[in-house]
Order: C-alpha cells, then structure tokens, then sequence
C-alpha cells in the first residue's frame, strides 16, 4: 500500500532540493530536508497506537504528522488551542478504543449527526483523496499550494495530501489576517499557486482586496472552496476578478473524503453546483432527498463509537444528512442540510455544545444557540440568554467564559436577553422556530 | 461599536492584532469603512495599524485627513 511518505521518499531522490515545504515561521525545508527529518523523528516515535497533538502551520507540525504516518501511528491533530484537559481525554479516549490497522488520521469532526467525533481515515483513503485531487484539479508538481486554514480539519489537511504525491510545494500561514502574507506568498511562489479558503473568506478577500486580487490574476492557477454554501453573486465576483483561473467548488467531509468537484468559472457558474464525483468516488442520492457517497475516499468509522459509526457508514457508504439531486449532467446540486448543525464560516457548529457550555454560566437560567445572518460570514451564532436575576449578564465577560472553554469559532459574536426560550410540547428546545429568527 | 461586533476581543491591548482573526479584521475594516466613508483595504490592515486601539484611531484620521 503506497502512503504518503512513500511519496515523500520518492521525491526526496528524485528532486531532493525541490521546495517541499515553507511554514508561517519563514522556515523552509527542501524535500530530502523534510524526509530525512520526518525519518529521524519516526525513529524516536513512542510505540503508541495514536499520537495526539496540536495542529499549527509550522515545519514541526508537518514533521510530526508525517512521522506518525511512517511510524505506523495514528495522527490526531487537535485544534492549536486544545486545553490540557482536552488533549488528555482525546489520548484516553484513542487509547482505549479499537483503532483498525490501517488508519492514519483521526480528526474530530462535528460530524454528520452533529456531535464531536473522532473520525478515521486511512492511509489508502488519503491516497484516494489526493488521487481524487490531483486528476480533477490539476495540482503539479511547480504549483505552490498557500494554506491558510487550520491543519486539524480536513478542509486545509487534505491539501497536503496531493502536494506531497506529485511533489509540489506547501506554503503554510497563519490564518488569513494578514492579507500582506498571503500576497507575499503568492508573490514569492516560484510558479503558480493555489489554495483553498471556505467562501467567508473568500468574500473576506473580495471586500478588502480585491485590487490586490485583479492585479496577480496570472497568478493563481486554481482555487478551491466548500465546507459551506457559497453565494451566487461571491461566485461571479472570484470569476470577473479571475476570469483565466480555475474556481473549484468542492463537495467534501472528514466523512466521506473528497469526493466532488466543479469549476464554476468554466461556464456553468451556478451556487450549489459541486460537480462530478472524482475518479475513486459515486454519489447516489436516496429516495428521502439525502446524498450517500461511497468508494476508496471513506472514513474507517468513529473512534470507538460503534452505533454512531453503522448509523452513517453503512451498506459500503456514508450516508450524510445532505439534500441534493443529480441533474442531467450527473453534477451534484446541493440542496441544503438536515439537522440542528449551524454552518458558520466553513466551520459546522453543534449548537447543543454551545448551550451546554453557556448553561454553566451562574447567570444563565436558560438559552439557545441559533443560526443568524451576517455580512462576512454569512451565518453568525447568536445566544439568546434568559438570565437567573442573581447576576447581571455582562456581554463581554460573557463572551470571554465561553471563549475559555469553547474554540474561537464556536464563541457567539451576538448574544441577546430574553424573557423565555420557546419549547416544545415536550420540553425541547423548539429550533425550528427560531430557524429564520431575527429576534434581538 | 467595535466591542458589540467583537465581544471576545480585548480593544483594550497593545496586542490587539495578535488577538485578532481574519473575521476581526475585516469586521474593523468594513465597519470603520462604512462609520467613517473611508476607503480601507488589505494594504491597510497591517499589524502596525491594527495594534492597538490608539493605532486604529491614528489609521482612521490619517485616512480622513487625507480624504480632505
């Protein structure tokens, strides 16, 4: 079975001081350079099942994913802030769970049903996805691909996967704040580049530079997105500004790999258009409206979550809680989402996880975590709060207890005070009712 | 203003841009932009103008000054 260090050590014989990689820290590392690093620290590897670690866009983070590839150890990246705490129960967690040989990556996900699950990919799965990647996209070897987003999610760790199979170069940054290092990026790039941002950001870009984005046109070879509906009219401005590049609109989870794909600058510019499926994935879409998606792309299953595994992995493929049809091209179109699961700029967010966490707040009687439109991000959190009348409920203090205990984007940027919260008849928490809530 | 679209960022810091997201940023530019009838852009969001709240005053006025 080929993995990605075999691709690695290919390359670092056959082209050794190609560019493999450069971090946000301005290191660089050649790709005999990265494979004899990646070797030394597999050797000092402990002999665990699972390594668990933070994810951030540097060297030693590629290093140390690579090495647990080539030491036959399963990666779990965390997100760059992970409590102590949560570090030490995901490594109980891994070490008393069944993970099949053959897995790779374990990332945590907020999954299909909503919950945070580690899921499991294979390292024949990568090599699908990268397989998938490179034969619809066009990644080659003098591509240099910028990476903005966090490595313990798919979205940004999947394009990795291809760089290292055809021997391209990964550029990491931190974050997309500073707009000067993305463009510096692009500008230092020996030929081509890409990259992959969620559509927030890619509207983010279009409203603070887009001049800087017209000007290097030449520049970009392609670009991708997913992980969120993009607006029609973000659409045709990526295309008037880049009318020669190659604009990907990607169907994809940690679920089921990458499994779609289609160039909206290519003549059919249409929002919820995600393409074909890829050369080792087939989509169906069941008599209920849901897509399933099977081939060489899928999950192993969750880390020790037998039932919730069968739940969406079954009959050899995964069953996501996605509308959609295929029309008479055989492109996807996306429909829209099932479930209480709010997509806020790329990032899905299981609202309970939310609630639970403001509940602990003493001045929080009661609360819901509903979807709320925005500007940039398309869809905000907001947190409506009955308080308990034994505190005041101090906004920004407010905001900072959830922060300490939730990750950055799981934080609710509007919060509003509330005289109830509506329930069921059963006493739920009545989402649909606030579904197109606008309530202050 | 800022703090109500923000309320988990401390304006309060001389690290501010260190605090910040790439939602931040663009959140303080498009809002300023949009307060004050300035044009802000990529080339104004550095860490040198984002640093701290007095820089971002200073960024604002020069702007408005240089609108005259």
């Amino acid at each position: 079975m080929t993995a990605l260090t075999d691709c690695l050590k290919r390359h670092a014989a056959s082209t050794p001081s190609k560019t493999a990689l450069i971090d946000a820290y301005g290191n660089t590392l050649s790709y005999e350079s990265l494979f004899r690093a990646v070797t030394e620290a597999a050797a000092s590897m402990p002999r665990t099942r699972a390594l668990v670690f933070r994810a951030s866009p540097s060297a030693d983070f590629i290093i140390r994913y690579l090495a647990c590839h080539e030491a036959g150890v399963a990666a779990v990246p965390l997100e760059r802030d992970a409590s102590a705490e949560e570090m030490d129960r995901i490594t109980d967690l891994a070490a008393k769970a069944d993970i099949p040989e053959g897995v790779a990556d374990i990332l945590f996900t907020t999954g299909t049903t909503g919950n945070r699950k580690g899921t499991m990919i294979s390292h024949s799965a990568i090599m699908a996805d990268a397989e998938n990647l490179i034969g619809a996209q066009g990644f080659s070897p003098s591509l240099t691909f910028i990476i903005t987003g966090p490595l313990n999610h798919i979205g940004s760790l999947s394009k990795i996967w291809p760089c290292l199979t055809v021997g391209a170069t990964v550029h990491l940054l931190d974050g997309l704040k500073d707009l000067s290092a993305f463009f510096g990026a692009v500008d230092m790039a020996e030929g081509k580049v890409a990259t992959f941002q969620v559509p927030a950001s890619l509207r983010m870009m279009m409203q603070m530079a887009r001049r800087h984005i017209a000007e290097r046109s030449d520049r970009f070879d392609f670009i991708e997105t997913g992980a969120a509906p993009m607006a029609q009219a973000d659409m045709e401005a990526w295309c008037a500004a880049l009318p020669h590049t190659r604009l990907y609109n990607t169907y994809a989870s940690t679920e089921t790999g990458i499994i779609a794909t289609h160039d909206f600058n290519a003549g059919v510019c249409e929002a919820g258009c995600l393409g074909k499926p890829m050369r080792h994935s087939s989509i169906s879409i069941g008599a209920d409206g849901f897509i399933s998606c099977s081939g060489a792309t899928l999950m192993t299953g969750y880390l020790g979550d037998d039932e919730a595994t069968r739940k969406v992995l079954h009959d050899g493929a995964v069953h996501t809680a996605d509308r959609g049809s295929i029309d008479s091209e055989g492109r996807l179109r996306l429909a829209g989402r099932d479930g209480d699961v709010i997509n806020t700029g790329g990032y899905k967010i299981n609202p309970v996880e939310v609630e639970d966490v403001a509940m602990a707040h003493p001045a929080v009687e009661d609360c819901i975590c509903i979807p709320a439109p925005h500007p940039v991000l398309g869809t905000s959190l907001r947190l409506l709060v009955v308080t308990n009348g034994h505190a005041p409920l101090d906004k920004k203090q407010f905001a900072a207890f959830l922060a300490s205990r939730l990750e950055r984007h799981k934080v609710p940027l509007l919060y509003s005070v509330v005289e109830s919260i509506r329930r069921t008849f059963n006493g739920k928490l009545d989402r649909k009712s606030y579904a197109n809530a606008t309530e202050q | 203003m800022l703090e109500d679209l923000l309320p988990f960022v401390d304006f309060d810091t001389d690290f501010l841009f260190a605090e910040l997201d790439s939602l931040g940023v663009t959140t303080i530019m498009m809002t300023l932009s949009s307060e004050y009838g300035i044009e802000l852009d990529a080339s104004d969001a550095t860490p040198r103008n984002l640093k701290s709240l007095d820089n971002i005053v200073a960024m604002v006025q020069a702007k408005l000054e240089s609108k005259k």
